[in-house]
């Protein structure tokens, strides 16, 4: 369990078990991405993302530039409708921008193009694995089901192998005894681990989280939380957006204050937790720690 | 009483010549539902589109056999298709093109109402896992508005085996035409059309009974 006072050491080289998370087969894909880049290259880029609802009626990102490099972990915090969810969402290419764009690995993978339409190149959004604040399991299939669904069906992978995959997994993060269960038979905590489990199946570069302990009642908090630090562990880059200061000081690399649509403070965490920069930053925080959500 | 004396020999004994209408009865059933079944679905996909293209002419199709008759679209694709379109098919294939369009439009309606039942989250999580809006729309939704709508389908399935016995209207030999057949040879049409009826009803009851099982199971599954 994540306590208050361990911190997790910063992501350790590619070599690491970020591709363990999906088992064999991956162990130099992670590696190679590693080699291509220049130590100077972020391994994800956000240039001037601007998005609106309702046909512009609605502006929620006025903006939003970022980088995160291959060994940190971005935690996103920030005041309800600050853009947070809406931020994730472009970059897991769910959403059409009105512009800027987003690399990963160096690769222009989600861009406004000049006729306004939003380009998503498939294969690299495919990289990249998101879980969501709801449940979002398939409630028709077991556990297992859940797992193999995506690699199966989309990837063509043999139905054998990614049984023998998703079996790896959930032994690994001791949900085996689900494996034949629904959905609707797991607690909240399961639901989201076994959620996290499926999207490692396909071997991600990148892990998104949106608020996935929010929905869960205290005492599950801790059980999702410890599987997201162990994968942190294992080296996996990933977004974090989340209200859970505690756990956003452990796991964080690096932090960004984002809200009114726009970036307002982005940099390390003891900086941002100790001594923020601007007065909206300040304010955030104190509220937080009042326990008043903004 | 109307002192109207019953008397089911001949009629019974002309029971194998039912048994066979039965039969036909139960097979454009068959061929029907199962194709409804699917087509319905797909046909719920499109009128739910959002481009105005897939959704305004499939809706237009599911009126028009929602606020027809079953039977003026049975003669009419046995009447008028081959006049207009020039094709000569059997009775049988007539018969079953009709109701299946039929059903489809029906169909089509109970699936759109599941297919909104299901939370978009679904759709954002597919999406996340790399499906294409096929795989979507067949391993993750149609399984899911297949058990949701099942309660509407089977009774859509249930008033389709009555409506199939329209076909008789164009010499399809199902369970209806030889009952009337039968009931002009005995001059029994009471104790005909009462074991038609029968047979109907013993047939369709039962699986009527189902739908509120189906309806526990699934709230159960789909919590
Ligand atoms: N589909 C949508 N249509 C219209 N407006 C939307 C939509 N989704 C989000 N918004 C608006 O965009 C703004 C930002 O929403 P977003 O969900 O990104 O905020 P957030 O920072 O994640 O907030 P929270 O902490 O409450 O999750 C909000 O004002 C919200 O009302
Ligand atoms: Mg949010």
């Amino acid at each position: 369990m994540v306590s208050g006072s361990r911190q997790i050491p910063a992501a350790p080289g590619p070599a690491s078990s970020v591709a363990d998370a999906g088992g064999a087969g991956s162990a130099g894909q992670s590696a190679e991405g590693e080699d291509r880049l220049p130590a100077t290259q972020p391994f994800v880029e956000i240039r001037n993302l601007r998005k609106s609802y309702a046909r512009g009626a609605i502006p929620v990102l006025k903006g939003v530039g970022d980088t995160m490099s291959k060994t940190d972990r971005l935690v996103i915090l920030g005041p309800s409708g600050g853009g947070k969810s809406t931020l994730l969402r472009c970059v897991m290419g769910l959403e059409t921008i009105d512009s800027g764009a987003i690399t990963l690995d160096g690769r222009n993978y989600i861009e406004c193009l000049s006729n306004g339409r939003t380009f998503v190149d498939r294969t690299v959004q495919r990289q990249v694995g998101m879980v969501f604040q709801h449940y979002t399991l398939f409630p028709h299939l077991t556990v297992l089901g859940n797992l193999i669904l995506a690699p199966v069906k989309r990837n063509g992978e043999k139905k054998g192998a990614a049984i023998a995959r998703a079996e790896a997994l959930l032994s690994r993060f001791g949900l085996i005894s689900k494996l034949k269960s629904y959905p609707s038979q797991l607690s909240g905590g399961q639901k989201q681990r076994v959620a996290i489990a499926r999207a490692l199946m396909l071997e991600p570069k990148l892990m998104l989280f949106d608020e996935v302990t929010s929905a869960l009642d205290p005492e599950l908090i801790a059980e999702v939380e410890s599987m997201i630090s162990e994968l942190a562990e294992g080296g996996m880059p990933m977004m974090i957006v989340t209200h859970d200061m505690g756990f956003a000081k452990n796991i964080a690399t690096k932090v960004l204050f984002c809200a009114d649509g726009v970036v307002m403070e982005s940099g390390d965490p003891e900086t941002f937790f100790a001594a923020p920069k601007i007065k909206r930053t300040r304010d955030f925080l104190a509220s937080i720690l009042r326990g008043t959500k903004v | 009483m109307s002192g109207y004396s019953f008397d089911f020999f001949y009629v019974l004994n002309g029971f194998s010549r039912l048994l066979q209408g039965l039969i036909v009865s139960l097979e454009l059933t068959a061929i029907v539902v199962g194709i409804g079944t699917f087509s319905g679905f797909v046909l719920a996909l499109a009128t739910s589109s959002r481009s105005l293209f897939l959704s305004v002419p499939t809706r237009l199709f599911v009126e028009i056999f929602r606020c027809t008759p079953a039977l003026i679209q049975i003669v009419w694709f046995f009447y008028c298709l081959p006049v207009l379109a020039d094709v000569f098919w059997p009775p049988f294939t007539m018969g079953v093109i009709a109701l299946t369009l039929n059903l489809t439009a029906f169909n089509s309606e109970a699936y759109r109402a599941a297919i909104q039942a299901i939370p978009a989250a679904q759709r954002d999580a597919s999406i996340a896992l790399g499906l294409s809006r096929w795989h979507q729309a067949i391993h993750v939704v149609f399984p899911q508005v297949l058990r949701i709508a099942s309660p509407v389908l089977v009774s859509n399935s249930i008033s389709l085996f009555q409506q199939s016995s329209l076909v008789a209207i164009v010499s399809v030999e199902d369970l209806m035409y030889q009952g009337k057949l039968l009931a002009v040879q005995t001059y029994r049409p009471i104790e005909t059309f009462t074991i038609v009826a029968l047979i109907y009803f013993g047939l369709s009851f039962p699986i009527s009974q189902l739908v509120g099982r189906i309806e526990r199971y699934n709230a159960r599954l789909l919590a």
